[in-house]
């Protein structure tokens, strides 16, 4: 923490940036190291212009020559630097530390104000206008203000030779420190604001220690440095784990004109998709978004609930109840019957087009790129966010389908990614479309599984029915004897229901090996074949019930350090199982086998 | 000591069966049915009979199946009794090895080793090892990851 940057060692401790001019201004130096609370003419030199072009970094001018340390010239030697040892080797050089663009203060405070705004109208309005709850509303108002520019104020990060720092905070300050190399992706989100704005935010996904992942949010820069920290920081971890120099010449390339003003004109791009309006009615397929106004109006309601509450406190509520209610015991109930229906009838007719216009809004020019070594996915209309996925981190995919896009024959696509979290949304790869076409997509961008899928035994058609149908069967017959008859019939209904759900069950399962890729599918309402490289499998487990054991059957897992943690092989065959194991992984698998029975189920 | 185990375990879970069973019927609120009150005693006693033979049965049938090997390159373990379970972990894959002894552990001079990876479900267990095994074969399992490592995902 303190500003003796004298020996910078190459890699350890590298010298924070603007220290680096104080080095040869001794008497500067003993103010500078304190960067949580910027001295007024350090902020000062730093502030960038939201304008400004992405590589001009504001250098400290206290030095009069401003210090080239700025983009890392690929393959160049350590940029001179005036004088300051270059810390790392391939000329990466530590950038001057930044603060987040000015006109986070105007989106912050809308952003907490968001949130607060609800239970500030409704204190306002149950208070009555008391000039004390509007006083302290007031007050409210303008304690966010000051928030966001302390935030403003205070927050600076800076991406060093190995580490990317971000400092924060005025009273309580924190300090977090992110080594390069153990990037993981970034994340490049804007919201509607953010976008008239000309602003996104940036999170940096990094492994943490345990396996579970550690985030930096840079809320919010300008969109031109978000695109030039994305491409700084993935460069930079490349270099630093020596990548670059076995790998494509062509990902430094494109990596390295990030600095550039014209960052769109990437010769290392490769664009893989990009969505056509048609995909857009897939939507109907989908049921989470054919529910979506249900949700919608269940959160409506609820609003309008609460609203009602707070006003019948007020003294005319009552009149209005009474003639309200009136109004029902004459003519109105018929009415109010046809009303309920009508909107009933509404809803439904509208699920379709308000699933299509919330999956359009989410999905919205969905496109799917590769930059470099990664994959790049793009979506939303308001919210545009970008997610990157490093293709060395990528083991491989899954397909998920339902029943109703079954029927039409689409399929949506989602990477298995080691370390990444919130997968369910972050490593789609597609949204729902038609299976040649995402078919197509995978063979460019990722590994295609040719192999087949060997079927289960029959035995696990009987487990499969068994278990959709039994439960019900069971509570229909307790029902029989218990309950009211149209509860039983209802049970019953559902324990027939079960049977096509079995068959289809059993007729997902299946699991395959095409020599570079293993491949587990399972499920019917939502069917999920997965495709797992062979060498990210870290181990398999068996497992078999007491019931499994007779007909022979066992699960097999197939651990994987990546998406789910494991895929399942469920029900199938116990010996080909084995087989299947000892084919895919021989080294490990084999050495057991020798031993005979021991892999066996004792009879 | 998986017996002692099982015992102990049993024998808190039965107490509280009892318990509440003995809270219902003296208690006898108006809303319990009255089969509830009248076989209420039912169900400690089923436990206790359960309990028994699962006190003397399943830790020596435990014993029986479970197995462990720790070769150069891979740990196997199988476990369960009514449940059987078999798991492969290549040792180049561990991330972390941890070595355990609880207090009842200690007793029996046994401990549990406990082998992650980057998945959850490649993690194995292996429990009631001599406890100088388990040290040693931490250790070495240890040194052996390191000298494997790849990126282990």
């Amino acid at each position: 923490m303190s500003g003796a940057t004298s020996a910078p060692g190459p890699g350890a401790d590298e010298p924070r940036p603007h220290d680096e001019p104080d080095v040869h201004s001794p008497p500067a130096a003993p103010n500078a190291p304190t960067p949580d609370t910027p001295a007024p003419e350090v902020s000062g030199a730093y502030v960038p212009t939201p304008d400004a072009p992405a590589h001009d970094i504001p250098v400290p001018t206290a030095h009069g020559a401003p210090a080239p340390d700025v983009p890392p010239v690929p393959g160049g030697p350590g940029v001179p630097d005036s004088g300051v040892p270059a810390p790392a080797a391939a000329g990466i050089a530590p950038e001057a530390e930044r603060a987040l663009s000015p006109l986070t203060l105007v989106t912050a405070p809308i952003a907490y104000l968001r949130n607060a705004i609800v239970p500030l109208v409704v204190a306002v309005v149950a208070g009555s206008f008391n000039p004390w709850v509007l006083g302290s509303a007031a007050v409210a108002i303008a304690a966010m203000l000051v928030g966001g520019f302390v935030t403003w104020r205070t927050f600076r990060y800076q991406v060093g030779s190995e580490r990317l720092e971000i400092r924060r905070g005025l009273i309580s300050r924190s300090r977090r420190s992110i080594p390069l190399e153990r990037i993981r992706g970034v994340d490049v989100t804007s919201h509607l604001l953010h976008r008239l704005l000309g602003l996104a935010v940036v999170r940096i996904d990094a492994a943490g220690g345990g396996g579970e992942s550690e985030e930096g949010k840079l809320d919010a820069v300008t969109a031109a440095e978000a695109e030039r920290l994305r491409r700084e920081l993935l460069h930079r971890r490349a270099v630093l784990r020596g990548e670059t120099a076995a790998g494509a010449p062509a990902a430094e390339a494109g990596t390295a004109p990030g600095a550039e003003p014209a960052p769109e004109a990437d010769a290392d791009e490769d664009v893989y998709f990009t969505m056509p309006r048609g995909w857009y009615l897939y939507a109907v397929l989908s049921l989470g978004y054919l529910l979506t106004p249900f949700v919608a109006l269940a959160t409506v309601l609820g609003f309008l609930g609460q609203v009602a509450d707070d006003l019948a406190s007020s003294a005319d509520a009552d009149a209005a109840a009474q003639r309200a209610y009136a109004w029902f015991d004459g003519t109105g109930e018929q009415a109010l019957l046809a009303i309920a229906i009508g909107a009933a009838v509404v809803l439904v007719a509208l699920m379709p087009v308000s699933a299509v216009v919330s999956y359009a809004i989410a999905h919205w020019g969905f496109t799917l790129r590769r930059r470099g070594d990664a994959l790049v996915t793009e979506r939303g209309l308001f919210t545009r966010r970008s997610v990157t996925l490093e293709l060395r981190r990528v083991r491989g995919h899954e397909l998920l389908d339902n029943p109703l896009e079954r029927l039409r024959r689409a399929v949506r696509l989602r990477a298995v990614v080691t370390g990444l979290g919130d997968t369910a949304t972050r490593a789609t790869l597609l949204p729902i479309g038609p299976r040649d076409r995402v078919g197509e997509v995978v063979e460019r961008a990722l590994i295609p599984y040719r192999g087949p899928l060997t079927r289960h035994p029959g035995a696990a058609l009987r487990r499969r029915l068994f278990r959709a149908v039994a439960p019900f069967a069971a509570a229909a017959a307790v029902a029989a004897f218990l309950a009211p008859p149209w509860v039983a019939v209802a049970l019953a209904a559902v324990a027939a229901l079960g049977v096509p759900l079995g068959v289809d069950r059993y007729r997902a399962l299946g699991h395959g090996d095409d020599g570079r890729q293993v491949s587990v599918r399972s499920g019917s309402l939502r069917r999920a074949q997965a495709v797992v490289r062979r060498d990210a499998i870290i181990g398999w487990t068996w497992r078999q019930t007491l019931f499994q054991r007779r007909p022979g059957l066992a699960h097999l897992e197939l651990a994987v350090g990546a998406g789910g943690g494991a895929y399942t092989a469920i029900d199938a065959g116990f010996d080909d199982a084995v087989t299947f194991a000892a084919g895919v992984s021989p080294e490990l698998v084999r050495p057991f086998l020798v031993e005979g029975p021991d892999e066996r189920p004792a009879p | 000591m998986w017996r002692l185990e099982t015992a102990i375990v049993s024998v808190v879970f039965a107490a509280v069966l009892c318990g509440a069973a003995w809270g219902v019927t003296a208690a006898a609120w108006s809303w319990v049915p009255d089969p509830v009150l009248r076989y209420a005693w039912w169900v400690p006693g089923l436990y206790g009979a359960y309990a028994v033979a699962e006190i003397a049965v399943a830790p020596s049938w435990r014993y029986r199946v479970h197995r462990w090997e720790v070769t150069a390159d891979v740990i196997y373990t199988r476990t369960g009794w009514l449940s059987r379970r078999w798991q492969l972990v290549p040792v180049s894959r561990i991330q972390t090895v941890d070595h355990k002894q609880g207090w009842l552990e200690r007793l029996f001079r046994v401990a549990t080793l406990k082998v992650q990876t980057a998945s959850h479900a490649g993690s194995s267990t292996i429990e009631g090892l001599d406890a100088a095994d388990a040290q040693r074969i931490s250790e070495e399992l240890a040194a052996r990851a390191a000298e494997l490592r790849d990126d282990a995902t």
